[in-house]
């Protein structure tokens, strides 16, 4: 479903450094959830925005569906849902309102029972449904930007970090339901430091340094703390 | 969708500040042009009224001399004021609408003005032309500034692009929702018009109406055109201040002095003061050569004889059309200016909207530059009846109890010159799909770029 055949993104501005991202190969098909690692600066996020087609990439393909993202930007957009680091949505609208504008932007009608199950699915109580999202706290937020991106019901899920901002039991809550859509097919690429949570939802597990992918394995044959002690040997 | 934009953009209470502000500048400047219609109305009534009473006691008073009695009597001559200037006041809060003027020499009449406070002058009207021009713009630009960038800003921009499944078309919904709310409350200002100031809904009403949504929609496309060049909100409001600047103060301000330099009016001097020798150095002169100086420019009036007298009517009224009469070059080049500098600044508003909205209103309003040469023309012809009229009255010494007085009623000139709607539209939309084009192209230039 994602797939990244020798992904390179070089900057403008430091030609003459390393590329952000060097010669990425990947795939994950449906139902998996891959787990990328690496410190800041790895290129976790420039490969979820070549994805998203924000970047172009200097050589290589990002491929999703089967579709070349540089050659059919719109195409494979539709079959994207992405939840970034910090969900910044409309503070004028309330939440049951910002999730139903989101959810027409991508052309789909839904009840407003329909947006609620959505907003409590993801995670959102029942009262602050109608609160303006100005007065929500950013794990709020976030829990309304999972509930677009279900909204969207997307093949594929691209994921900045999503469990940065939820306390703890609202990031198990998240696990759960990331656990959900890859049982239901989902293909999710999720970008993350939490190494913990990615061996408890993720299927695969890639690390990055310095713009590559050196170290890729299934979590099933690892316990959390091996797996950081790869994680700090590689980085 | 459209409806969720338009909640979330009239929630925020900088928009409802925004809005109410400018709603309350609207109603007062229709108050302002009511009380200015008042003024004109009252104006006119005690014209007619005192042009009626003045003949009938100048004629009790000077009953013996028909050149004494039109030494004195005034004839008056109004422009007549559409309720459209009031919204639209133009020139005519300097520019006197009513003339009232005797037979004498006419260039020492024709230029008279009302006595009018300076300061207030100065700080101009604030009619709805001021509040459409100067304030509708900063509403505009308060609105649309920060659209797309502020979203790229806070980062909502990365989640639309993804789930939009037309962005172009989200930008263009933005901006609608900003326009659709805009024009409502100028609707809204032209109907409290139609209620306040009693306008009647007719052609040159709907032309007005649809030169002031053009000039919203060149904002429109001014503001469009910035938001597409992908800078930071605050980059842009320096950039859209800077052109609210430029299209609204500097801009005319230069035209202006371009148009003082280039058309200077020496003549507005040289005129008084020929005029003024023209006249009063005849006193000093034999009669003769005076009087034929008058036959030549009025053949038909030869057959009245100069009186060998050492004062006559004839010789003194001779002497009042000489000054007219020496003065006539630098009049018709004063007025020729005139006529050269409204065509010029029509020039320069083809190219600048705030200065062809302007122009335009007035136009229609019938209150600006053009209308107050076209009055002065009329009041040339007008005077020219006078005298055509009276001049054998006096000469042959017609009794001034015969003439019937009351027939003389204050005239009305009502200004028809032709009005081409393409002049009025054209350039505005020109300007605005030209600016919404170059901003359509730089969008989609930029469009998924963060």
């Amino acid at each position: 479903m994602l797939q990244a055949l020798d992904l390179t993104k070089r900057y403008p501005s430091g030609a003459s450094e390393r590329p952000a991202l060097d010669a990425l190969n990947l795939t994950i098909a449906p139902g998996e959830i891959f787990c990328l690692l690496g410190q800041n600066g790895a290129g976790k996020t420039t490969t979820i925005n070549l994805f998203l087609g924000f970047l172009q990439p200097t050589s290589g393909q990002a491929v999703i569906d089967g579709l070349n993202v540089a050659d059919h930007p719109l195409e494979t957009r539709k079959r994207l849902a992405y939840l970034p680091e910090t969900v910044m949505l409309y503070p004028n609208l309330n939440g049951l309102e910002n999730l139903n504008f989101f959810a027409s932007l991508a052309g789909f009608r839904y009840t407003p029972d329909e947006l609620r199950h959505l907003l409590t699915r993801a995670g959102l109580q029942a009262e602050a449904h109608l609160k303006r999202l100005g007065t929500y706290s950013k794990g709020m937020r976030q829990k309304v930007g999972i509930a677009i991106a279900l909204a969207k019901q997307a093949k594929a899920l691209l994921l900045d970090e999503p469990t940065s901002g939820l306390d703890p039991k609202a990031a198990n809550e998240f696990s759960d339901l990331l656990l959900d859509l890859g049982n239901s097919g989902t293909a999710i690429l999720m970008a993350t430091h939490d190494i913990f949570r990615a061996k408890e939802v993720g299927t695969r597990i890639g690390i990055m340094r310095e713009g590559r992918l050196v170290e890729t394995m299934p979590t099933n044959d690892l316990t959390a703390s091996e797996l950081e002690a790869v994680y700090l040997q590689t980085v | 969708m459209l409806t969720l934009l338009f909640r979330s953009f009239i929630r925020s209470t900088g928009v409802k500040i925004g809005l109410g502000f400018l709603l309350t500048a609207g109603l007062v400047s229709l108050l302002v042009g009511r009380q200015f219609l008042d003024r004109q109305h009252r104006h006119h009534r005690e014209v007619v009224a005192a042009q009626q009473a003045d003949l009938r006691q100048l004629a009790e008073f000077n009953s013996k001399e028909m050149g004494l009695m039109l030494y004195y009597a005034p004839f008056a001559l109004v422009n007549e004021t559409l309720p459209l200037a009031g919204l639209s006041i133009g020139q005519r809060d300097v520019n006197p609408s009513i003339q009232r003027l005797t037979i004498r020499g006419l260039e020492g009449q024709k230029y008279d003005a009302d006595l009018n406070n300076p300061s207030n002058l100065l700080l101009g009207n604030i009619d709805f032309s001021f509040v459409l021009i100067y304030l509708f713009p900063l509403l505009i630009i308060a609105f649309t500034y920060s659209v797309v960038s502020e979203e790229r800003e806070n980062g909502t921009w990365r989640v639309v692009a993804v789930q939009s499944r037309n962005l172009m078309g989200f930008i263009a919904q933005l901006f609608a929702v900003r326009l659709a709310v805009v024009l409502g409350l100028l609707v809204l200002l032209l109907g409290g018009g139609v209620a306040v100031l009693g306008l009647p809904l007719d052609a040159p009403f709907w032309l007005f109406a649809a030169t002031a949504v053009l000039y919203v929609l060149g904002w429109f496309g001014i503001c469009f055109w910035v938001a597409s060049l992908h800078r930071p909100s605050s980059t842009n409001a320096v950039l859209l201040i800077t052109t609210w600047l430029g299209l609204l103060v500097v801009v005319p301000a230069a035209v202006n002095q371009y148009l003082l330099t280039r058309y200077p009016l020496p003549e507005a001097l040289a005129t008084t003061v020929k005029q003024r020798r023209g006249y009063h150095e005849k006193w000093d002169m034999p009669q003769a050569p005076t009087v034929a100086k008058f036959y030549a420019h009025y053949p038909q009036f030869k057959h009245y004889p100069l009186p060998n007298t050492s004062f006559n009517w004839l010789w003194y009224y001779a002497m009042q059309q000489m000054g007219d009469d020496e003065s006539a070059r630098e009049s018709g080049e004063l007025r020729q200016k005139l006529y050269q500098r409204e065509a010029a600044s029509r020039q320069f508003g083809l190219w600048l909207p705030s200065v062809h909205a302007q122009l335009r209103l007035n136009d229609l309003a019938r209150s600006g530059l053009g209308n107050q040469v076209r009055f002065l023309d009329e009041t040339t012809r007008f005077h020219e009846r006078l005298r055509l009229y009276f001049y054998p009255k006096i000469f042959e010494e017609y009794p001034v109890k015969a003439e019937n007085w009351d027939q003389h009623f204050v005239e009305t000139f009502a200004d028809r010159s032709p009005i081409r709607v393409a002049d009025f539209l054209l350039p505005p939309l020109l300007f605005a799909l030209l600016l919404a084009g170059l901003g359509w192209l730089n969008f989609r230039r930029h469009l998924y770029h963060l």
